[in-house]
């Protein structure tokens, strides 16, 4: 038990620290730790609690840096920011970072429930779907990626397409024979997703961290603001649980992302208040999006864990890092596997409580961390995540590749092609490949008609085209 | 207390290696099948080395740069210990690759046994297609339901010619996918060494879904493969000869003899270099490994209960396998990859004049 507290504040302090850095988030977090995860295969279910301690602190920790300093520690708190901001800039940050931990919190512990306590039930889906569903289930993740989480439509498309590429290089799984190596060696163990994570995230990140102006806001805390951002998420309590239930929603559809539950939460929140006004410090705005975060990160881990299909960027690479502990998901081994979702559970709902206790309590301190300027953390950070990059072969060929990804990764972000998009093909190229060629090989036409299930998930995807084709506005988002 | 130094030693990034007195050289990322195994083993050995042990991996495509870097650039360190796998057998065989296990010594092996089940409505002798997953890891049990469901007196065209009508070779597949396709029906057969055997397909034995189908056999020191006392009764020769009346000598046959001794024979294996001034050392603490019960509980959970061949005995079953190499054999082996699996493999005469 000693040990598994040890864990669990290990991955609270980690994760808290990671979601204050400015730029920074649970995705640069975990993918840190590729260099470090091999010092838990002995005992790989303390690494799973400490890996969702991570998920669940950085979570709720990048919300201070959306409130103090205007920008988000993640991509996910950037709807916190709009009003957030302004709260801390009109001297109320304590009562806006408040606000914003309760409902986090609040929605964390719902969703944390309903879904670590009862991922075992939901592991029996594994046996009652075959292989044409999860075929059509991870053609469904990369349609509802695609079209439906960005209005540059087209631009993802392609982002999919070439993260497709970069999944199938390596060895040919019909004829063992190299595939897309250019004759490269290194390459026929296929690209690894240290390099694919860290250049299309961690670095382009980091360096706009670096050149990203702030107008810190004061970190003062009033007194009784605290109460008060409490009192105020009580108020708009079923604000805070629409946004949960927003968060939670989209987490479930495979290959959505935070931005996308945060952004639906606090439109939500707009258009429940029409004759209020957003963007200038309205506490509705924080604790909608606020609400969705948190319950979009523990939803998305029911198709992550069953299918092995990652439910956002986040779980992609928390996918991989489970990998290094010996822990498939998406396999039958997991249905039997109590010990893993007892850790999974323990680890993210009793870091969401740890999280919330300290931000409270250490409210202050906190405020002080988050106005140390990003240049201190800047090398760190760089140097962790080279660092990580090298684990591979620890030769040039590594540096290389992450020199290559990092470029992508600026190109990606700058012309507005969709990294998650990206990443996710990349994770799902050998599932989308491996079940093709399963399908093909086990069952017919006339066998895949009679299957309901199959039936329906086509029907989806055809409806997910139609609609975004139809469809005016989407999400800016890349 | 050992468990909260290792938490906080993840949590300081604070890094063995600047303690350890050896290497264990495994060809795979960390949480692989041997890089568990190896980690248990070096858990064991360090208990009777006294001396600390740290694993380093070399990854890379089907393990062989880990191999291969160690044979290049490693072995002459008398304190890095190469961890191989019946995979590395395989690819010996007819890949292009540097290692050579006749320039090593062993420390040990262990000699193991691939069990293989068939779901209850499946015929394992004719009938209609079987499908099995596919894979370079799957070769000897693809030719054993090929000698089994086309039976004897064919030539190794012939044999091809009916694996295309009667097995069908699912590819793609990874081990978890599988494990579940064949839970859920989807697959006709599957295959795993006896303990994950006990854990993924006992299960659904039990519920009467599936029953044992064949095993491959243990390598013996004349190059004869015995009957597995775990799973009596179901090796594939008897079978063959059950249904057949006449033993299985077709080059097929040579050919399967070769990889399935090469796979299993060497399923987990411990080398260093020739005259390594340590391999003394290292055996006296494999031994103990391999007699304390405590440590043999460790292993058997990995692998299930087979015997350790240690030092000379190693050796003594390395030379044995080199025997089983023939030209027709080596040939065979790679027409039926090539042709019948689809898989890229290549002739190495080499191994036949050094045998």
């Amino acid at each position: 038990m000693i040990e598994m507290i040890a864990a669990l504040l290990g991955g609270v302090f980690y994760g808290l620290i990671i979601g204050i850095i400015p730029a920074a988030g649970a995705t640069t977090g975990l993918i840190a730790l590729f260099g470090f995860i091999s010092y838990f295969v002995h005992e790989p279910y303390l690494g799973v609690i400490f890996l969702m301690a991570v998920v669940a602190a950085s979570t709720t920790g990048d919300s201070f840096t959306a409130i103090l300093l205007g920008i988000p520690g993640a991509n996910s708190a950037a709807a916190t920011m709009v009003d957030g901001f302004p709260l801390a800039q009109q001297g109320r940050a304590g009562y806006a970072i408040s606000a914003a931990v309760t409902t986090s919190t609040v929605n964390g512990l719902i969703w944390g429930c309903l879904v670590f306590l009862l991922l075992p039930w939901y592991t029996n889906l594994i046996l009652i779907l075959g292989i044409p569903e999860l075929w059509a289930f991870t053609v469904l993740a990369l349609a509802t990626v695609g079209f439906l989480s960005n209005k540059y439509w087209f631009r993802t498309i392609l982002a999919i397409a070439f993260g497709i590429f970069i999944g199938l290089v390596g060895v040919n799984p019909e004829n063992n024979e190299p595939r897309f190596t250019l004759g490269w060696f290194y390459l026929e163990d296929g690209v690894q997703i240290m390099a694919v994570a860290a250049g299309l995230f961690a670095i382009p990140e980091l360096v706009k961290g670096l050149f990203t102006k702030t107008s810190t806001a004061t970190g003062e805390i009033r007194k009784g603001e605290l109460v008060a951002g409490m009192k105020a998420v009580w108020e708009n309590r079923w604000l805070a649980l629409r946004g949960g239930f927003i968060g939670a929603f989209i987490g479930l559809l495979p290959g959505l992302g935070g931005q996308m539950a945060d952004w639906l939460a606090y439109g939500s929140a707009v258009a429940a208040n029409p004759k209020e006004k957003f963007g200038n410090g309205n506490i509705k705005g924080v604790i909608g999006p606020e609400g969705a975060n948190n319950s979009q990160k523990a939803t998305s881990m029911i198709t992550t864990v069953i299918f092995g299909i990652p439910g956002a960027k986040f779980a992609a690479i928390l996918m991989s890092l489970f990998m290094y502990l010996n822990i498939e998901l998406g396999t039958p081994d997991i249905a039997e596997d109590k010990e893993l979702f007892t850790s999974m559970t323990f680890g993210f709902l009793g870091a969401t409580v740890i999280v919330a206790l300290i931000c409270m309590f250490l409210i202050k301190p906190i405020c002080k961390i988050a106005s140390v300027p990003y240049k201190y953390y800047f090398p760190v950070l760089l140097a962790l995540i080279i660092f990580t990059s090298m684990q591979y072969t620890g030769g040039w060929e590594d540096l290389a590749m992450l020199a290559i990804f990092s470029c992508l990764g600026f190109f990606c972000k700058h012309f507005m092609f969709s990294r998650p998009a990206m990443l996710i093909g990349y994770i799902l190229a050998d599932k989308v490949e491996g079940f093709t060629l399963q399908l093909l090989g086990i069952y017919t036409w006339e066998t895949l008609i009679t299957r309901p299930i199959f039936m329906v998930l086509i029907v989806c995807i055809i409806g997910i085209l139609i609609f975004s084709i139809t469809r005016k506005g989407r999400i800016d988002y890349a | 207390m050992l468990k909260i130094l290792t938490t906080l030693a993840m949590l300081l990034g604070f890094t063995t290696s600047a303690v350890a007195d050896y290497t264990f050289v495994v060809p795979q990322k960390p949480g692989g099948g041997t890089s568990v195994w190896a980690q248990i083993v070096a858990t064991e050995m360090e208990k009777y080395l006294d001396e600390k042990i740290i694993i380093k991996h070399i990854q890379g495509a089907r393990d062989i740069p880990g191999f291969n870097k160690w044979h290049n650039d490693m072995r002459d360190d008398d304190k890095v210990v190469m961890v191989s796998h019946g995979g590395n057998g395989v690819s010996f065989l007819n890949e292009k690759v540097d290692y050579d296990y006749n320039e090593y010594d062993s420390v040990g092996l262990m000699n193991l046994n691939i069990i293989v089940a068939s779901r209850k409505d499946h015929n394992p002798y004719g009938g209609k297609k079987t499908s099995f997953a596919a894979g370079s890891g799957q070769i000897p049990e693809g030719i054993a339901i090929t000698l089994l469901k086309c039976g004897a007196g064919l030539t190794t065209e012939q044999y091809i010619d009916c694996f295309k009508r009667r097995v069908s070779w699912i590819k793609g597949m990874k081990g978890g996918q599988r494990r579940l396709a064949f839970k859920r029906g989807e697959l006709d057969g599957t295959r795993e060494n006896p303990a994950a055997f006990k854990k993924h397909v006992q299960p659904v034995i039990d519920k009467g879904l599936a029953g044992l189908w064949f095993h491959h056999g243990i390598l013996q020191a004349d190059g004869t493969h015995a009957d597995d006392p775990n799973y009596p009764g179901i090796q594939m020769e008897d079978l063959f000869y059950a249904a057949n009346r006449t033993k299985p000598e077709s080059d097929l046959y040579a050919a399967y003899k070769l990889v399935k001794s090469f796979r299993d024979g060497m399923q987990k294996a411990l080398w260093v270099a020739k005259g390594n001034p340590n391999k003394a050392k290292l055996i006296a603490a494999l031994e103990k490994v391999a007699t304390t019960p405590e440590s043999i509980k460790a292993v058997q959970k990995k692998v299930g209960q087979y015997d350790w061949l240690i030092g000379k005995a190693g050796d003594a079953h390395r030379d044995t396998l080199m025997k089983l190499i023939t030209p027709e054999a080596l040939k065979t082996l790679v027409t039926f990859n090539n042709e019948a699996f689809g898989i890229k493999a290549v002739y190495k005469d080499t191994l036949v004049a050094q045998k």
